[in-house]
């Protein structure tokens, strides 16, 4: 019975709690339509800048190759050297290929002209594709005059062939949403009794101290793995796939949570204010964010880094999304995954009881 | 404006500040933790990535194509498959990043000149990878047994500013904006809202002391103290990542000053709007620090996004301190080149404090 | 009332959205007055202060301070008055010191100016000592007197002090009255609001605000006048008929349910009517008293509505059990670190017994309450409450007990049936005993008809009155109530108290505390608490006699005698 009415209560409030409802929906959906909009890692719009020295026929040739694709967009033609490194240098070129003269003649002639890119080195994830996007131009142009690499390597792409990041965003912005779901609502109700004054009263009560812990977490458990269904709409939306089990992923979100609900109790025992809640818990998800392959990927870590990263519990559930939605891969597959959530889950979650435990007098 | 007034206010704060060890920890500690992790933890680098072989040839030459890949540091051989089933697992369960799969009969046509066809399966799931990785294998298999053919042309390739392509000089330049846009507005933010929330704000309505002197008060030790972390910051990204510095320290100081007292007035603005401290931090962290970390160019290129979030991007002042520092520390820019983002940059700063001056009232609602 | 008019209100009203805050003032302040503004909370003395003040601009009507206007000219306003709004506004981290150097430099003080009023105030304040202390660190009183020494630095014409003595101990509240009448001498012309009725007496001239009206303006005397004749006193074991028979009387508009006693009041100018004497004749002595400004203050509000609402007769509740000796202390002790908070307390308190637990902020009373609720645990000695050893049985106890807290927690964001649900289902009420427990409670404290509205908007009475409901809906035997009258109008603090009386007749025993001192006299006995230590306890007449005072003194009085006999005595450190 006590149980049952605070079960209720829970219930009652967080269905009438606007601030932590709209909290809850924006992560779900604005965050993750904005972020698959704008965080593209794929290569688009490069500014290019052409010094044509030749300005024959075959040259504009060799530019409209490179521009077609999308992967870069012509801003100009500079009238010398000089000014294509300051083009460089004032940013509105990112890089500069230049034309030799009589390159048309060299190529006709078999006389190998030489071209030249500048590149800008400063973000160097765009400047390395870049210069792989040209070698690959190039060696089209090459295979195309017969004069071709002896091999000729056909790529293809498993899990997301048009390689666009998109869908690896709207998968790590739903995880990031669960983790964030499942530390706030629990920090966020916990610390609101300590301001309110009602877990005083509660306290006064016949309520035992597991009781109010389940009361506590549960409503949370349940919130984190029923918002897996409108995060769905999204996902189609995008057209990312669901080639696993959902039951699959229902559980393990569920495990999952029980390392965030953890936290978020820890953070809880620890804090007087919502305000102090929200600031440690935003700035303490930073580095799990971070050390669990959702921005940058795990192996281009460090060592020690990457050792670190093995204690987070995002990492492991972005192996489960990532593997259920693109892969389609199972428990068979994803059994080591399920038992270090599992693992975690319980440590998080039976720390949390003992500290909220500690705290009744 | 009365200079004894405002120094009282830059007194009271001064103390206030430096008597909350939290506060001050927080503000010192953090922004060199997000410097380690941002400057170790991001990274696109591709190195030692898995490569997985099916090798259906298994001559010399298909020997020697596999070496070329797993020769250099940006592959590493993790297994010979047996069969089909073997290459489709590893690829499920992402213990490989690529596979190459080289058809029977590979030597024989090499020999005959009939370009064999090599297939490279790749593990598209974290794209920003593939697309580098298989970037790179293609440019070593086209490469092969390239030597002494003739080329039809000769491409020379040169990287500016940055040519280790070293992820960390990309980063942390950006970092000095980012971080910035991450405490000094949520640190003034909560300072003001504070005194609304324990009511001494009244007692500051109610006396001699104007909104703009009171304004200017507050701002001048979080300024210093932002001042402070972005002078750490430098230093530390200079020390430490070896980041370089090829343009001129003092250029970048007073551009950062600009920059300091723009994120300062926009924690003093937010302040203004919100009369409880949990609001006010809210609106600090998820409206500027949030999306300015994702849309200042910091870790994505603004100009591969949609041109509508493109125009989006420049509500942010991060997005110009971030062209500013990456100019002055990898291209040596000056000036010449920056004139036009600092002028916008004071110009917002302007803007902003115009706004709060305003938009304080010396009254309770 | 000769003499410059310092404050001139003229049809000022203000509202916040559609909540009228004030509706209609028209008032004036002459120079060198103390003028005082009375009323429970929400009545508007805050947004009044506020305008006054000029950082509150008025709806509608205008205010002239110093002879300008509060909204055309306020910063003429703000530069000259001295403002200390609600709670401490003092920077904590900040002395004693720098605190004062900040309120001085923002207000221009010369520095010349500034040492000789600074040592000057700071002697009044008996503070000189503690210049380089936090102010955070201070006692509630020592944190007034500086935060009214900041207002006094620049030596403003005008004072305007909101709620100036909100849980300041007496002694503290003493030397802050000290330095207003100093002040006055020179000039100072003083406003200030208090919810205290001894507090008021004060004044030289009072307003009574209730709801945002102004009931009537007059000086302490003439308020009290107008209420003289009205109100009676019967003494009566029989209380119970008696207040039926009160109730039956349409001319009767407050009743006090005191210890052995009934006071009640009748409508201004309305004689004693002759079947209300026939009624309660015989059953005790009946004599008039002298008015009090509480019963001014009900009989200008009217009391209509609250006393409707309290006709039928409370039923009385029976205890689950009973146990006579309800609680029982023996030298219990609280410490945190080397700060003593409970200091060997004992006391032993009947069932049916009314207690009420008296002293200044940080004397211990909160404390020993938690402690004696199983919410902290005692360094040394024991306690039984409700015959469960709180140490060793603290679920069995907290089935037993009730407990209201000062801040009346209930979830704000529940309607009123919803947290009466969830605090029955709490104590392990289901079912048919639940429905029957929450009518019951919801008959007796009179809140029919709010069961579906939001805690959030019910007025802080009918707060009060479900705070209390969902603390007793189990039939503890042991009730605990900290300060559960704060901020309430007088009339529903009587009402209040009806109920705990009557609560206390089905055998609960009840231990409140509270800083109206005025309340004193609905309990049966007393406790004083000073710096953790029990320092008196016994009836009203008993401690009047151990400290040697005549009969009749007034509560305050009493106090400050047994804290100075407490001073006087060795062991522990003075606090100023």
């Amino acid at each position: 019975m006590r149980l049952a009415s605070l079960l209720v209560k829970e219930l009652t409030q967080f269905l009438r709690d606007r601030v932590i409802l709209l909290l809850i929906l924006w992560l779900y959906t604005v965050e993750v339509v904005l972020c698959a909009y704008a965080l593209g890692l794929d290569l688009r719009h490069l500014p290019l800048a052409v010094l044509d020295q030749d300005r024959t026929p075959m040259s504009r040739a060799l530019v409209d190759g490179l521009t077609r694709g999308g992967a870069f967009d012509l801003v100009g033609h500079p009238a010398d050297m000089r000014r294509a490194e300051e083009w460089l240098l004032q940013g509105r070129a990112r890089a500069v290929l230049v034309i030799p003269p009589r390159f048309m003649q060299s190529l006709l002639r078999a006389d190998a002209p030489d071209l030249q890119v500048l590149l800008d080195g400063s973000n160097a994830n765009t400047a390395a594709t870049a210069r792989n996007y040209i070698l690959q131009a190039l060696q089209h142009l090459q295979s195309e005059t017969g004069a071709g690499p002896p091999v000729e390597a056909l790529v293809r792409v498993w899990y997301n062939p048009d390689l666009t990041n998109t869908r690896f965003i709207v998968l790590s912005m739903i995880a990031l949403a669960a983790l964030m779901v499942g530390v706030i609502h629990p920090a966020a109700s916990i610390v609101r009794e300590k301001e309110v004054g009602t877990i005083e009263q509660l306290r006064v009560t016949p309520i035992r101290t597991a009781e109010l812990f389940l009361a506590k977490t549960l409503p949370t458990l349940a919130i984190g793995v029923l918002s897996v269904f409108p995060s769905l709409l999204i996902v189609w939306w995008f057209g990312v796939p669901l080639r696993g089990s959902l039951a699959l992923f229902l559980l393990l979100t569920g495990l999952f949570l029980l390392s965030a609900i953890g936290i978020g109790v820890l953070i809880a025992a620890v804090c007087r204010t919502l305000q102090q809640a929200l600031l440690l818990a935003f700035f303490g998800l930073f580095p799990i964010m971070f050390l669990s392959g959702t921005l940058a990927p795990i192996a281009s870590m460090p060592g020690f880094l990457q050792t670190l990263s093995l204690g987070s519990p995002l990492r492991y559930y972005m192996d489960v999304i990532l593997g259920i939605f693109l892969k389609g891969v199972g428990i068979e597959v994803l059994w080591p995954q399920a038992l270090a959530l599992a693992g975690i889950g319980a440590l998080f979650f039976g720390l949390a009881a003992l500290v909220f435990h500690r705290q009744q007098p | 404006m009365n200079v004894r007034r405002v120094s009282a206010v830059v007194l009271k704060e001064s103390r206030e500040i430096l008597r909350d060890p939290i506060t001050v920890g927080v503000s010192l500690l953090m922004p060199l933790v997000m410097l380690f992790l941002f400057g170790y933890a991001i990274s696109l680098d591709v190195r030692h990535a898995a490569l997985g072989v099916w090798d259906g040839d298994a001559t010399p030459a298909s020997r020697e194509l596999v070496e070329a890949l797993t020769g250099n540091e940006y592959f590493r051989l993790t297994a010979h498959y047996g069969s089909l089933h073997d290459l489709e697992q590893s690829l499920q369960r992402s213990e490989a990043d690529l596979v190459l799969v080289i058809p029977p009969g590979f030597a024989a046509d090499l020999v005959r000149g009939a370009r064999p066809e090599v297939q490279v399966l790749v593990d598209g799931t974290y794209s920003a990878t593939a697309l580098l990785v298989s970037g790179f294998a293609r440019a070593i298999i086209a490469g092969y047994r390239q030597s002494g053919r003739p080329q039809l042309l000769h491409l020379e390739t040169r990287v500016w500013y940055n040519p280790s392509l070293n992820s960390a000089n990309y980063v942390v330049p950006g970092l000095y904006a980012v971080i910035l846009l991450a405490f000094p507005p949520l640190l003034t933010a909560l300072g003001i809202v504070r005194e609304k929330e324990t009511g001494t704000i009244q007692s500051i309505f109610a006396s001699p002391l104007t909104a703009a002197e009171f304004i200017t008060g507050k701002l001048v030790p979080y300024s210093l103290i932002a001042f402070l972390q972005m002078v750490m910051v430098i230093a530390v990204g200079y020390a430490w990542f070896g980041v370089p510095f090829e343009g001129s320290l003092p250029f970048l100081l007073a551009a950062g000053l600009i920059y300091v007292l723009c994120t300062v007035g926009i924690g003093l603005l937010v302040s203004t709007v919100t009369r409880t401290q949990l609001v006010a931090m809210l609106l600090a962290l998820i409206v500027t620090l949030m999306p300015s970390f994702l849309f200042s160019g910091l870790l994505f290129p603004i100009f591969t996004m949609p041109e509508l979030l493109q125009l989006y991007t420049n509500v942010f002042p991060g997005r110009y301190f971030v062209d500013i520092s990456r100019g002055v520390a990898l291209k040596g820019a000056g000036l010449e080149i920056l004139g036009f983002e600092v002028a916008l940059l004071a110009l917002y700063t302007l803007a902003v404090f115009l706004l709060a001056v305003w938009r304080l009232k010396k009254k309770v609602a | 009332m000769s003499g410059e008019a310092i404050i001139e209100v003229q049809g000022l009203h203000r509202a916040f959205g559609r909540q009228p805050a004030l509706a209609g003032l028209d008032l004036q302040v002459s120079r060198g007055e103390i003028f005082g503004v009375l009323g429970p909370d929400g009545a508007g003395k805050t947004t009044l202060m506020q305008c006054l003040a000029a950082i509150l601009d008025p709806s509608e009507g205008a205010c002239r301070v110093l002879g300008f206007d509060t909204v055309r000219q306020a910063a003429e306003v703000t530069s000259r008055i001295g403002y200390m709004s609600q709670g401490f506004t003092l920077y904590d981290r900040l002395s004693v010191d720098e605190n004062l150097a900040f309120a001085a430099q923002i207000r221009g003080v010369p520095d010349s100016a500034f040492r000789d009023r600074r040592q000057r105030l700071l002697e009044m304040a008996r503070l000189v000592h503690f210049g380089a202390r936090r102010a955070g660190a201070l006692s509630g009183g020592m944190r007034k007197k500086l935060s009214l020494c900041t207002n006094l630095i620049h030596e403003p014409p005008l004072l305007l002090l909101d709620e100036l003595s909100l849980g300041v101990d007496p002694l503290s509240r003493r030397e802050l009255w000290r330095m207003l009448r100093a002040f006055r001498e020179q000039g100072t012309t003083v406003v200030l609001t208090t919810p205290y009725m001894d507090e008021a007496a004060y004044c030289d001239r009072l307003a009574f605000l209730h709801e945002g009206r102004l009931l009537a303006v007059d000086s302490p005397a003439g308020l009290r006048a107008r209420a003289e004749g009205s109100v009676y006193r019967l003494r009566t074991a029989k209380t119970i008929t008696t207040r039926e028979r009160l109730d039956d009387a349409a001319e009767v508009i407050g009743v006090q349910w005191l210890p052995g006693q009934l006071v009640f009041q009748l409508a201004a100018g309305v004689p004693l009517p002759e079947p209300l004497r026939t009624a309660l004749d015989g059953l005790g002595e009946l004599q008039p008293v002298t008015a009090e400004l509480e019963h001014a203050f009900v009989q200008l509000v009217g009391g209509g509505q609250e006393r409707q609402g309290a006709r039928q007769a409370a039923p009385v509740a029976k205890c689950t059990e009973q146990t006579a000796e309800a609680i029982a202390v023996t030298d219990l002790s609280v410490r945190f670190g080397d700060f003593t908070a409970v200091d060997r307390v004992s006391v032993s308190v009947a069932a049916g017994e009314v207690i009420g637990w008296l002293g200044p902020n940080g004397a211990g009373k909160t404390t020993l309450i938690r402690a004696l609720c199983s919410l902290q645990r005692p360094s040394a000695g024991s306690a039984r409450v409700a015959g469960q050893d709180i140490a060793h049985a603290p679920l069995a106890l907290r089935q037993r007990i009730g407990y209201m807290s000062q801040r009346f927690s209930l979830y704000p964001d529940l309607t009123v049936a919803e947290n009466l649900a969830f605090f029955a289902g709490a104590y392990g009420l289901r079912g048919e005993a639940r429905r029957s427990a929450m009518a019951w409670a919801i008959e007796m404290t009179g809140l029919e008809g709010t069961e579906s509205r939001w805690v959030g908007d019910l007025s802080g009475a009918q707060r009060q009155r479900l705070a209390l409901a969902c603390a007793v809906m189990h039939r503890p035997q042991v009730l605990f109530l900290d300060e559960p009258t704060s901020g309430v109008d007088p009339t529903s603090r009587q009402r209040f108290w009806e109920l705990i009386q009557s609560l206390a007749r089905g055998g609960m025993a009840v231990l409140v505390t509270t800083h109206y001192l005025e309340e004193a006299s609905y309990c049966h006995r007393l406790g004083l608490m000073f710096q953790g230590r029990l320092i008196a306890i016994g009836t009203l007449a008993e401690l009047q006699v151990e400290v040697g005072l005549a009969a009749g003194a007034e509560i305050e009085a009493i106090f400050m005698a047994y804290m100075a006999r407490e001073r006087s005595q060795p062991p522990g450190e003075a606090v100023a």
